[in-house]
């Protein structure tokens, strides 16, 4: 147990390595993250005190992991704001729901080509479905086309991709955690599941005032305990339910962005996201035997295929309904096609209801390609597009 | 000038500007402070140029510059401020001003206009916060000046012509 700091340690300085590296490349630092965890894994050698295989520790790891989760999605529920998502106006959420369904049909189709049973398909969807908020708006940034018309669309669909998600884990969480073998029993606890996040949002409105007077605190340290608090005491008390704690951690970011102090909040979260939201990532990846990913390759391939097409269509559909041209509707398709986050979430409630790890498997070769090709395709779809345009034309003028 | 505001969840806000002589910007301020710059691009209104980023001190320093802060334009030598009925103004001594050479004591500044001379800024950008009587008045400089708007009418005929 005398190295235990020194292993954790050894992690957070594998994790920066490889952040440092990844940013060097430009690419996104999450499939990083991953990689090297899976490298290190129970599998990796080991040369007297400095033991990479994260033994002592992997049981920190994980929980330190576990946060992460927690507070990826208590920040998404922070920042989120039905509010903000009702004024971006119509189209986005024509487009949103548009982008939703086809990308979930896709996960569908995949689920139904390789054969999986529902519960398998049922995360193959939400992991096809969630389109990466970090990569799509990191990229944006560096391309500069933060003041582009299209951008506002962009954003405005992934934040409705992200009230999809926040349904979806619930419902999941229900399905897949519960351990409820019959429809009834299934049907049961994602009722629950969904008659207690529906009253915690309506109860925690009514006790705004009085959260807002119970967070009226100056001192950062009392601050920080009070909302770390509300968040382990809720997350914690939603597993009890049958409510992954993942949601519950949503359910009190949401409540609390309503609260005037939202801002001081996010702020005070933002470095504990980061920390444990990178040892997440690194922890799935120790969970994954690099030897078995072989066998998931053609249907991440199939996937990432479905993927690229089904965000293409609802990209083009979405263009129309705001009003953007032809072009800045390519783009919308291509900039949504990164995928990171919330699919790595998705399958991390598939391993923790014991779903057949070709799951995880595929999930990681998914992200991998997603999160290296989708801003690839991002940065290039205004030569995509030219192309296209050419091709189409020249079939045009043989007819 | 026509100003519209939008959301970008994930990354800020954006402001669009039409200026009246028909030209746009596009400002973004970024959840993290940076500022953007864009303009449209004429050949292709779907693309928008970034003409430059500021980290957060930056641009609250051009944001001075660009509303005269720093450096006056002639036109506005004499800008001012009101708040309620005080007027705070700004403004600059000619050379050919028969005060040059006097100082505020001498002058009775206070009782012959009413109006007070609250700060100095020498040609040499030097500030003189509350200027005492002895201080003299040289050419070049910006006087900053409160009172009334006719106290400080006084006080510019008063520097410059003498009573």
């Amino acid at each position: 147990m005398d190295t235990l700091i020194f292993e954790v340690g050894l992690a957070i300085a594998l994790i920066a390595v490889v952040g440092v590296f990844s940013t060097k490349l430009r690419f996104s630092v999450i499939p990083f993250y991953i990689l090297v965890g899976m490298v290190v894994g129970p599998h990796a050698p080991h040369f007297g005190i400095i033991d990479l295989r994260f033994i002592e520790s992997s049981v920190f790891i994980d929980f330190m992991g576990r946060l992460g989760v927690l507070f990826l999605l208590f920040y998404l529920g922070l920042e989120f704001s039905v509010g903000r998502l009702i004024k971006s106006g119509k189209s986005i959420v024509i487009g949103g729901s548009f982008y939703v369904a086809i990308n979930f049909v896709s996960g569908l189709l995949l689920g139904w080509m390789m054969g999986f049973p529902l519960k398998e398909t049922m995360v193959i969807c939400g992991i096809m479905t969630s389109s990466s908020t970090a990569i799509v708006a990191k990229v944006l940034v560096d391309l500069k086309r933060t003041a582009n018309p299209e951008t506002e669309v962009i954003m405005g669909m992934i934040m409705f991709d992200d009230l999809f998600i926040a349904v979806h884990i619930s419902l999941l969480s229900g399905l897949v955690l519960s351990g409820a073998t019959s429809w009834t029993g299934v049907l049961f606890t994602s009722l629950t599941a969904l008659v207690f996040i529906l009253l915690f949002i309506v109860v925690g409105r009514r006790l705004m005032p009085w959260i807002d007077k119970a967070l009226n605190v100056r001192s950062t340290e009392l601050f920080l305990l009070l909302v770390i608090a509300s968040l382990f005491l809720v997350s914690g008390f939603s597993e009890t339910l049958h409510v992954a704690e993942a949601i519950g951690a949503l359910l009190i970011g949401l409540v609390l962005a309503e609260s005037v102090h939202a801002k001081r909040i996010e702020q005070l979260v933002l470095p504990f996201r980061d920390l444990f939201g990178a040892m997440f990532f690194f922890s799935f990846g120790l969970t994954i035997d690099p030897t078995s990913l072989g066998g998931a390759v053609w249907v991440a391939v199939v996937g990432v295929l479905l993927t690229i097409v089904a965000n293409l269509l609802s990209g083009v559909f979405a263009g129309r309904a705001s009003g953007v041209s032809a072009k800045s509707s390519v783009n919308i398709g291509f900039t949504l096609v990164s995928r990171g986050e919330f699919s790595i979430i998705m399958a991390n409630i598939g391993k923790e209801g014991n779903l057949m790890p070709a799951v995880q498997s595929f999930a990681v070769l998914y992200v991998l390609i997603l999160a290296v090709i989708g801003p690839l395709l991002t940065k290039e779809s205004k030569t995509i597009y030219g192309l296209f345009q050419k091709v189409t034309g020249r079939v045009q003028a043989r007819e | 000038m026509n100003i519209g505001e939008t959301d970008l969840p994930g990354i800020g806000r954006k402001f669009e500007v039409s200026a009246r002589s028909g030209d746009q910007m596009v400002i973004i301020i970024h959840d993290d402070g940076r500022r953007e710059l864009y303009r449209k691009n004429p050949d292709d209104p779907d693309e928008s140029i970034s003409i430059a980023t500021f980290d957060d001190d930056e641009a609250r320093h051009l944001a001075g510059i660009i509303g005269g802060m720093t450096y006056k334009p002639k036109a506005l030598e004499t800008i001012e401020v009101a708040l309620d009925d005080l007027v705070i103004e700004w403004f600059k001594l000619e050379s050919d001003a028969r005060c040059i050479g006097n100082t505020i004591g001498n002058l009775k500044v206070r009782e012959m206009t009413g109006a007070t001379i609250i700060a100095v800024i020498d040609k040499g950008h030097q500030k003189h916060l509350i200027p005492g009587p002895d201080f003299p008045l040289v050419a070049g400089s910006t006087l900053i000046a409160a009172g009334e708007r006719a106290q400080l009418k006084m006080l510019k005929m008063y520097l410059r012509k003498g009573l």
